[in-house]
């Protein structure tokens, strides 16, 4: 139906169009442009944060309706959020008031010795994994691999300051930047050489993204139906 | 093939074994209290340092924290060493976050950076006179584009709800095109989105602080000239740190968290690098004299 | 009768219980004799009950390493709820308070409320039309928000993608072989002149070459002939380098995460000096 999928199209284009072109307008109306616009599109992209939420409450709603396995654990997602909103909300400084400066409240209690620890505690589990997934796996089956590793190797050592202290016992006082700089001269030439390939090509890509959203030929952030 | 479980067993060994040897190689250097203090930082993050301590006295200075607590470990430290140079320089630091799950951890960042500068530097810091912490507003990109526009219309009041329109720490600040240097400390794309809809556009000078993930995508940038400077991962923060003590003769700060890691952080790079070569060494060993395939 | 497995699993589950309560007993201990909570009051306490609180749950969440357990599943599923409750706060105060609530029913004029009616209805009447993503039968509302965010985006993307991704890359890829020729004034073929401009040329160049390698590496537009193949193998070889470098630096970041948990444990829960 038009109003479904046409209409859609027709905005996508235009506000495309508004976006590129006004780059191109030397008059002080295209800066007063561009920052009413972005108003408008912050005051929408708070309501964005919302279907997140959403989303997650949904899915955890559904495993506990459904029983599925695991079902108790999510009892444990609503009593933290509702715990969380409880004491931001409703206990401390409340919906309309901003804590001052210094003051410790019962929500900020809640960030700092729940969520700060559960979240950085989940990445660094990250280390462990890494330490034994490379012992384990990382063979050099060939040329490829050998280059990789080596490069691991130089950029491992030469990042920590241990390796000044080797470089002093291998090549004297003089021999302190030695590590560091094999390192260093790896990332300046041919990992620079690499991540520019690949940021030029990834842009380009982007670029062609763009025109392709322009001109109504990709549409996946329609989301489904007609 | 099912791999046999005798083989299981032995891999599920080796792996708790291994588990223990990185536990042990960075709990070691704490408890043996030994810490490394005289390495050398990076050039990288040596340009930001001096571009910072080359601002005059009362420049505003922009410093986004867009991280979650789940990048803490390498990025407050970078944040906190920023911000108490900016204090120790009579900067005033305007401080906002991209992150929702971030505001809260950005606001511990700049009261600690604040009460310790307070002990270090002698003197009283006010929110809205010699700092301003902003908070976060919706938007992504749009914001950047935004405050490029109206910073004080992107940020009416700031995080503690006080306006912002004639706030001290904002005047002579009414848009990003306003500011000398904007600093990014990031775990995300945004160290890229701040040069491309920020720097290049309104013209400030960009520094980077990233987690060492993010280290070697910045190369193209920092040779280019888009970021003047890059701190990388918890050693970026040690370096920051470490030239920030050699301004602050005599005074030692025993809490900096980047330099108290080094150590540890040696030990263990040391420990999976012994690892790995030894695998490799053992399966070309292997290959030579034909009981490895592959 | 129990088959020999039943056996060892519940001897297995019974060790593994054992282990625990010593290990709780063993947690508890520690945080009574480090954070002493029941001498302090007000904040203080707050502050030592939120250590004790932290450091629970980080270890907590460092059991997953002998194997999945049901209180790791509890503490996960609790952060997941609290960063849910957390985000929601800050979704109110930070975008709908300042931006939807404040504006209009905490206008401090009249004008300033016609003023906010006039340019935030719209916005707001948007931002609403979004989040019918949610139902199924009118999510196709949400699509005139999301087209004009996307349509922005990608109209704005293109023109500084080109200049900032492409226009100055390609800048800084060519610039630093032309400023190693004319900057500069040392007598060509001295040592001066082989340090200052020839292999800071040639470091160019061999970048300048590695990029090219890589892009084309990447190119699958045409097939690549035997010269293409060369090319390619030089652009596999730059790529393996430069993700041996990001796996030593990935590695190195998530080392630093755990010394920064082990920082927090050593420093703030046992309160170890530094």
């Amino acid at each position: 139906m038009w109003y479904k999928r046409t209409i859609p199209l027709l905005i996508v284009f235009v506000a495309g169009l508004l976006g590129f072109a006004h780059e191109y307008v030397p008059h002080p109306i295209a800066g007063r442009f561009r920052e009413e616009v972005t108003t408008a599109f912050r005051i929408i992209g708070g309501f964005a944060l919302f279907i997140g939420a959403y989303s997650l409450l949904h899915m955890h709603l559904t495993r506990i309706r459904r029983r599925q396995p695991g079902w108790a654990y999510s009892g444990f997602v609503f009593l933290g959020a509702s715990v969380m909103i409880f004491l931001g909300m409703v206990l401390g400084t409340g919906p309309l008031v901003d804590p001052a400066p210094g003051e410790l409240t019962a929500f900020q209690w809640g960030y700092d010795n729940v969520l700060v620890p559960c979240n950085a505690t989940i990445f660094s589990l990250l280390a462990f994994f890494m330490a034994s997934a490379a012992f384990r796996t990382f063979r050099v089956r060939n040329f490829s691999a050998a280059l990789l590793l080596g490069a691991a190797v130089v950029v491992m050592f030469g990042r920590v300051p241990i390796s000044e202290l080797f470089g002093e016992l291998l090549f004297g006082a003089d021999g302190r930047q030695v590590f560091p700089k094999a390192s260093q001269i790896l990332m300046d030439y041919p990992n620079l050489a690499a991540k520019r390939g690949i940021l030029l090509g990834v842009s380009l890509g982007a670029i062609a993204q763009s025109l392709r959203v322009l001109f109504g030929i990709e549409r996946s952030y329609m989301g489904g139906g007609d | 093939m099912a791999i046999p479980q005798a083989e299981l067993r032995r891999l599920a060994i080796a792996k708790h074994v291994i588990f223990v040897l990185v536990a042990a190689a960075v709990i070691v250097p704490f408890v043996a209290k030994v810490y490394q203090r005289d390495f050398k930082p990076t050039s990288y993050a040596e340009d930001l340092f001096q571009k910072v301590h080359n601002l005059d006295a009362n420049t505003r200075v922009l410093i986004s924290l867009d991280f979650d607590p789940g990048s803490e470990a390498e990025l407050l430290p970078m944040g906190v060493a920023i911000l108490r140079h900016c204090f120790q320089q009579r900067l005033i630091p305007v401080v906002m976050t991209n992150y929702p799950s971030g505001v809260d951890l950005a606001r511990t960042i700049v009261e600690e950076a604040v009460a310790k500068s307070e002990v270090d530097y002698g003197r009283k810091l006010t929110s809205g006179r010699d700092y301003a912490y902003l908070g976060f507003r919706p938007g992504g990109v749009n914001l950047v584009l935004n405050m490029g526009e109206n910073l004080k219309g992107a940020f009416q009041t700031d995080y503690y709800g006080k306006p912002t329109e004639d706030m001290p720490a904002l005047v002579g600040v009414q848009s990003l095109k306003d500011l000398k240097l904007v600093i990014d400390i990031t775990s995300s794309a945004w160290v890229e989105l701040w040069i491309v809809y920020g720097a290049d556009r309104f013209g400030f000078e960009y520094g980077a602080g990233v987690t060492a993930v993010m280290g070697p995508d910045m190369y193209p940038f920092l040779q280019s000239g888009q970021v003047i400077g890059l701190l990388d991962g918890l050693r970026g923060a040690a370096d920051y740190e470490l030239l920030l003590q050699r301004t602050e003769v005599g005074k030692l700060d025993k809490t900096g968290r980047g330099i108290l890691g080094m150590t540890a952080q040696s030990a263990a790079h040391v420990l999976v690098i012994v690892l790995v070569l030894a695998a490799n060494a053992r399966f070309i060993f292997r290959r030579a004299t034909g009981r490895e395939k592959g | 009768m129990p088959e020999p497995d039943d056996n060892a699993s519940s001897v297995r589950r019974a060790v593994e219980i054992g282990v625990f309560t010593v290990l709780l007993a063993v947690f508890l201990g520690v945080s009574y004799y480090c954070q002493d909570p029941f001498g302090l009051t007000g904040e203080a306490l707050a502050h030592s009950i939120g250590v004790i609180v932290a450091a629970g749950l980080t270890l907590v969440m460092y059991s997953f390493l002998y194997r999945d357990n049901p209180l790791f599943k509890i503490a996960e599923n609790l952060y997941v709820g609290v960063a849910l409750g957390y985000g929601a706060v800050m979704t109110w105060r930070m975008a709908l308070r300042e931006e939807v609530y404040k504006p209009i029913f905490m206008a401090p004029t009249t004008e300033a409320l016609g003023e906010a009616l006039v340019w935030r209805t719209v916005p707001i009447l948007l931002g609403i039309l979004l989040t019918m993503r949610i139902s199924r039968k009118y999510s196709w509302l949400s699509r005139y928000s999301y087209c004009l965010l996307v349509g922005w985006g990608a109209g704005v993307g293109i023109s500084v993608y080109t200049h900032s991704y492409v226009l100055q890359q390609l800048n800084a890829a060519i610039a630093p072989l032309q400023d190693a020729v004319t900057q500069g004034t040392w007598e060509p073929l001295s040592g001066a002149w082989f340090l200052g401009a020839f292999f800071p040329m040639l470091g160019s160049l061999a970048v300048l070459v590695g990029t090219v390698a890589v892009l084309f590496y990447f190119f699958f537009s045409v097939e690549h002939g035997t010269a293409g193949r060369t090319v390619s193998k030089v652009g596999i070889w730059f790529l393996m380098i430069s993700f041996g470098a990001s796996f030593g630096n990935t590695v190195m970041a998530r080392l630093s995460l755990l010394i920064g948990r082990v920082q927090f444990l050593l420093f703030q829960w046992i309160q170890m000096d530094q």
